[in-house]
């Protein structure tokens, strides 16, 4: 469903230019759940970016279900954010002056479909947080409000959710918790992509693609051990 | 939920940094609105001057005093000698009064028309005070001073009879049925006036003929007010007439003197009203700045919802429904703080004009405060749609 082909992307020009990625290719396909590893500073965020369209590359090509959607434009990409692609962030970003049920509602704003309080209850049920609909961001623990962007994000029924170290402000146990959400999700057919720090979480994922000075150094297949990235 | 539910929300989170972001447009629409009431409150002080006096002409003496000046500089004026009227020139001040209303007014009727009211105006001490005393035709007198009321006693009638102004009825403790020589000549107090608020109050009214005995001043009066039909009578013309045919006179119609005010008045709220626009056009500025830092303030906010479908029309309407609630609550408090400004300020700039709000001022005023918050946020509502959702998110 989606391909990354010979992504690059530098930042600055002329000898203060910086390669976030270099020539990085991959695939994903229907109900992947695919790791990305690395140190500080490798390209991981860079990369989700680029796939999320949230940054265009520089060069290379990203395709969706067949289709180029590196060079769309802004409004041509709002299509593809509210039907096919969500994310997930480690500061969860959330809206403060909404309750968890209003954030969970605010795709389904954007796209005008209704009030959509009752598909974002039934959401908030599904990700465990069926009795704290009506809490401020404020009011949640850090779990709490990483479920409430979870659910956000599975408000539209995107066919692949984007998670940059969705579980990296939390405590072990808690981010159990998040990563068990995650792995549930991509049984009932998800795919994920998630960038983290911690191997742990990686095992759980089908796929781990580890990064360094923004080029694929690594692939690992948890089925049918190492493939390079192609 | 709609979009508007989540501005809405948000605005109501961040009440303080609304209030300061509307400020601008308060001062603004305060200053109009303030300048409005305060020239509105003087116009209609002056309308009703001119129902009350409008139909009037006042003839005194030509050379009752002399303008002193320099040069362009009027230094004042200056009363030179004792100067009258003769009562000779009463018929036909009357028939130039009245002719030109029957012209005017296609009248055939060959009654009296106008009101014609001599007055002669003595200066004497009364138990030792300095009054003064003024010679009336009683029945020309009353259908002049509409608002005269008897507050005890009985109107003047007669030769012989004098009617008291309040303030001096007290200041001299002066009763009904008490007798006073004036100048020799003793009169009765038949009655006095109820407190006018003018410097009727502060005089003694006899009959003319009274008057003119008392002093010595038989067949002579100071002033002479005409008053005509109706607020439409040419009363410009009458007095023009009155100038042209009888020599020693000046005639002045009131409504001539309320135009000269009003064009005044018209002059300076039109100079007000600029400096008005110019804190209107300097407080949209305000705004504009504050809709800056309030979009800086969210820029991780606008990160999220782009990141969760927004599209930049969207983001853009977000500000300008936050625009408009600015706008409506700058409105309602410029309508307030403006309204309020007037009541202090007004009797400042025009002497003695009881200033009322205006309800007529309260919509206009939410609108030129919406227009202005809306238009003011056209430029960082677009600088909010152009950032990019990883900018938003980097610069935490």
């Amino acid at each position: 469903m989606l391909e990354i082909k010979n992504v690059s992307k530098t930042y600055g020009q002329g000898t203060a230019e910086v390669a976030a990625l270099s020539n990085v290719s991959f695939r994903v396909d229907e109900g992947d759940f695919i790791a990305i590893m690395g140190p500080s500073g490798s390209g991981k965020s860079t990369l989700l970016n680029v796939i999320g369209g949230l940054d265009y590359p520089s060069s290379g090509e990203v395709i969706l279900d067949g289709k180029r959607i590196d060079n769309l434009d802004e409004n041509d990409f709002v299509d593809i954010r509210r039907n096919k692609i969500a994310y997930v962030f480690q500061q969860y970003h959330l809206l403060q002056s909404l309750t968890a049920l209003e954030n969970v509602m605010l795709p389904l704003t954007f796209c005008g479909l209704g009030e959509g309080e009752e598909k974002g209850l039934e959401i908030l049920k599904e990700v465990g947080l069926g009795r704290r609909t009506e809490h401020k961001p404020g009011q949640l623990s850090g779990g709490e409000q990483q479920r409430v962007a979870i659910a956000r994000a599975l408000v539209s029924s995107p066919s692949l959710i984007l998670a940059d170290e969705p579980t990296g402000n939390m405590d072990r146990k808690t981010g159990k918790g998040i990563l068990d959400l995650f792995v549930q999700l991509n049984r009932e057919g998800h795919s994920i992509i998630m960038v983290t720090h911690d191997p742990e979480i990686a095992k759980h994922a089908g796929q781990t693609i580890v990064l360094q000075d923004g080029q694929i150094v690594n692939s690992i297949d948890q089925n049918g051990g190492k493939r390079n990235g192609d | 939920m709609k979009l508007y539910q989540i501005v809405v929300k948000d605005v109501t989170r961040r009440k303080k940094r609304m209030l300061y972001a509307s400020l601008g447009v308060v001062i603004g629409v305060a200053t109009i609105v303030a300048v409005l009431t305060i020239a509105l409150a003087g116009e209609t002080n002056i309308y009703g001057q001119l129902e009350k006096y409008g139909a009037n002409l006042v003839v005194m003496p030509a050379i009752s005093d002399i303008d002193v000046g320099l040069g362009g500089l009027s230094l004042g004026t200056l009363a030179v000698g004792e100067n009258y009227i003769s009562e000779n020139e009463l018929p036909r001040i009357r028939q130039i009064a009245d002719g030109k209303i029957r012209t005017a007014l296609n009248i055939e009727d060959e009654g009296d028309i106008a009101t014609i009211a001599p007055r002669l105006y003595v200066n004497t001490e009364i138990r030792g005070t300095s009054v003064i005393i003024v010679g009336v035709e009683p029945q020309q007198e009353r259908q002049l001073k509409t608002w005269w009321r008897i507050q005890e006693g009985e109107y003047l009638e007669r030769a012989g009879q004098a009617l008291v102004g309040a303030m001096a009825a007290e200041l001299l403790e002066l009763n009904v049925g008490d007798k006073i020589a004036l100048n020799g000549r003793e009169v009765t107090i038949t009655g006095i006036l109820e407190e006018t608020g003018s410097n009727e109050d502060y005089q003694v009214f006899l009959h003319i003929k009274t008057a003119q005995e008392a002093f010595d001043k038989e067949g002579l009066v100071s002033s002479i007010d005409v008053r005509a039909l109706c607020s439409a009578c040419p009363t410009s013309d009458i007095a023009g007439s009155i100038n042209g045919n009888i020599p020693g006179v000046r005639a002045v119609a009131v409504k001539q003197i309320a135009e000269t005010e009003m064009g005044m008045m018209e002059k300076v709220s039109k100079f007000l009203l600029a400096l008005a626009g110019i804190t209107l056009a300097v407080g949209c500025f305000g705004v504009v700045n504050t809709m800056l830092t309030s979009v800086h303030e969210r820029i991780r906010d606008i990160g999220i919802m782009r990141a969760v479908g927004a599209s930049r029309n969207q983001i853009i309407k977000i500000f300008l429904y936050e625009a408009i609630i600015v706008g409506i609550v700058g409105g309602f408090l410029g309508y307030v703080v403006g309204t309020l400004l007037a009541y202090v300020v007004g009797p400042l700039i025009f002497e003695g004009v009881a200033v009322t709000y205006v309800p007529q001022y309260f919509l206009p005023s939410l609108a030129l405060a919406t227009f202005i918050a809306v238009v003011a946020t056209v430029y960082p509502a677009f600088h909010a749609s152009k950032i990019k959702i990883a900018d938003s998110f980097r610069s935490l």
